[in-house]
């Protein structure tokens, strides 16, 4: 009894909690414009008019983008503080972050997404590179 | 293989290959929705803390998102129609999310009899929202796809008419105007049907117009004319078809058909009974109901009075193909002709010139055997 009573309890404070939050939404408008979520949405079969939905949709979009970014952003600093090691110089060239393919693919990777690119063949490690940012 | 160190290279060949897309997100109808996610996955980098991308990269993650988004929405609808409902629910949402999450896990993800309500994904939701900074999107979107309007069928309760008889409902299309099947019994009593007031389009079109209906009124006459055997004389209208069965039996000699007589017979009816002096076109060759609207232009080039033509049938009911161009207009039509008259000599030239008469009747006459021929079939 007392079991039942407090996971009702429980209940309702995490129904409050879900209604508050669903209206605290209509508030923060997600960097993903409604248009382009209700169209994909719309397109997989997905009928709702509440907006307060389409919204969470879009908010669960950013929140997943955010973090496959972040941790692309971890690769490269990462990436970039090993190089560093080796050259001062680059340390100031490379000053700024790029998203870049190999780095998105790792972090993609840890998601269940898997981005390959096809392997290829060069004459040598630097060819096709910058004269100047070529390794010894 | 380090591919770090040739970026440049890299950034060249993605810029100038096009990526193979599946066709679901990558077809040409969802360009437009693609655009935007790019744009707004650029947002969400920069404020992440990126300054610049790889076009192949930020496609790529534009691409995922989109197809995160339309994977919710599948799950959800899943899940709504699984419980029997149509429309989504936030539960519908929540398990969606937890679908989708479950490969890297949330909280109470293994609990086994939890609620939806306080899943762990909706959790790192309220958090994500309380941490992140506004960012509002960097253009106004419109609503799309963008609905067509349908084309009026042209109901009768569209066009505000009466449809004639109480067994005709409302909604299906009108009837055609009378002009396009209506036929006259004789010149004297054919008047200016088309009063000069009344000109709510452009006479060019009208004159098309008119032409159209009478190429398809004179397809609609020889088949016509096949069941009635010629021996009508075009009393009262194409709507009030007589029983072909009833028709006045044929004379002694009398043919059903006659293609090869008729341009010259015709032409000198016609030009006994036109009242139209024309200057260039002198015979009226059953060529020209086919292209009425040329001898209005051809006609109008040689400053006629009256460009209206009736052209008649010997031995068939009347076909009256009128071009209603008055006085007040001609002024508009010699506009024209004086813009575009090396363009109107050139299309005149094509139905044949005055100087190569035999040639208009001789195709005036195969055309005439063609489609008896196919009538007859």
């Amino acid at each position: 009894m007392n079991h039942n009573r407090q996971s009702n309890d429980g209940k309702h404070d995490d129904d409050s909690a879900l209604s508050d939050f669903l209206a605290s939404l209509m508030d923060y408008t997600p960097t993903i414009p409604d248009e382009l979520v209700e169209h994909y949405l719309a397109k997989s079969g997905f009928q709702c008019p509440d907006v307060r939905l389409i919204r969470l949709v879009a908010v669960a979009t950013q929140k997943f983008v955010a973090e496959v970014a972040n941790d692309a952003l971890q690769h490269c600093k990462a990436r970039q503080a090993a190089v560093v090691k080796d050259k001062r110089e680059k340390q100031q060239k490379d000053k700024r972050l790029i998203l870049k393919m190999d780095d998105l693919s790792k972090s993609l990777r840890e998601y269940g997404v898997n981005v390959k690119q096809q392997e290829y063949f060069a004459d040598s490690p630097s060819t096709g590179m910058d004269p100047a940012t070529r390794d010894e | 293989m380090n591919n770090g160190c040739l970026e440049n290279r890299k950034k060249e060949h993605d810029n100038s290959q096009k990526r193979p897309k599946s066709y679901k997100f990558g077809s040409k109808s969802d360009d437009f929705a693609l655009a935007i996610a790019k744009v707004a996955v650029a947002q969400l980098c920069e404020s992440v803390g990126f300054q610049g991308f790889h076009l192949s990269a930020l496609e790529t993650l534009s691409d995922i998102s989109v197809r995160y988004i339309y994977s919710i929405g599948k799950t959800a609808n899943l899940s709504a129609n699984l419980a029997g409902r149509v429309e989504g629910n936030v539960f519908d949402i929540i398990h969606g999310l937890e679908d989708l999450g479950s490969n890297l896990g949330f909280s109470g993800a293994s609990d086994v009899d939890r609620c939806v309500v306080s899943s762990g994904v909706v959790k790192d939701i309220t958090h994500f929202v309380g941490v992140s900074d506004f960012i509002p999107f960097a253009y106004d979107v419109p609503g799309f796809p963008v609905v067509k309007e349908s084309a009026k069928t042209g109901s009768f309760w569209e066009k505000g008419e009466d449809p004639p008889g109480e067994h005709i409902p409302s909604w299906l299309p009108a009837f055609p105007d009378p002009e396009t099947y209506a036929t006259r019994l004789s010149v004297e009593n054919e008047t200016m049907g088309v009063s000069n007031g009344k000109k709510t389009e452009s006479e060019l079109e009208r004159v098309e117009r008119n032409m159209d209906r009478s190429l398809l009124n004179l397809q609609l006459r020889f088949a016509h004319n096949e069941n009635k055997g010629g021996s009508s004389h075009g009393s009262g209208y194409v709507a009030t078809e007589s029983n072909p069965y009833l028709a006045a039996p044929l004379h002694v000699g009398e043919k059903e058909v006659s293609s090869v007589v008729l341009p010259t017979k015709l032409s000198n009816e016609v030009a006994l009974r036109n009242p139209v002096h024309v200057d260039v076109g002198n015979h009226v060759s059953v060529l020209e109901t086919f292209a009425p609207a040329i001898e209005a232009m051809k006609s109008g080039l040689c400053d006629s009075d009256n460009v209206k033509k009736k052209l008649l049938y010997d031995q068939r009911p009347t076909v009256r193909f009128k071009i209603g161009i008055g006085k007040k207009s001609l002024g508009t039509m010699s506009d024209l002709n004086s813009q575009n008259e090396e363009d109107l000599l050139k299309i005149a030239s094509w139905f044949g010139n005055d100087n190569e008469k035999d040639d208009k009747k001789r195709r005036v006459e195969k055309i005439l055997k063609e489609s008896v021929e196919s009538s007859k079939e």
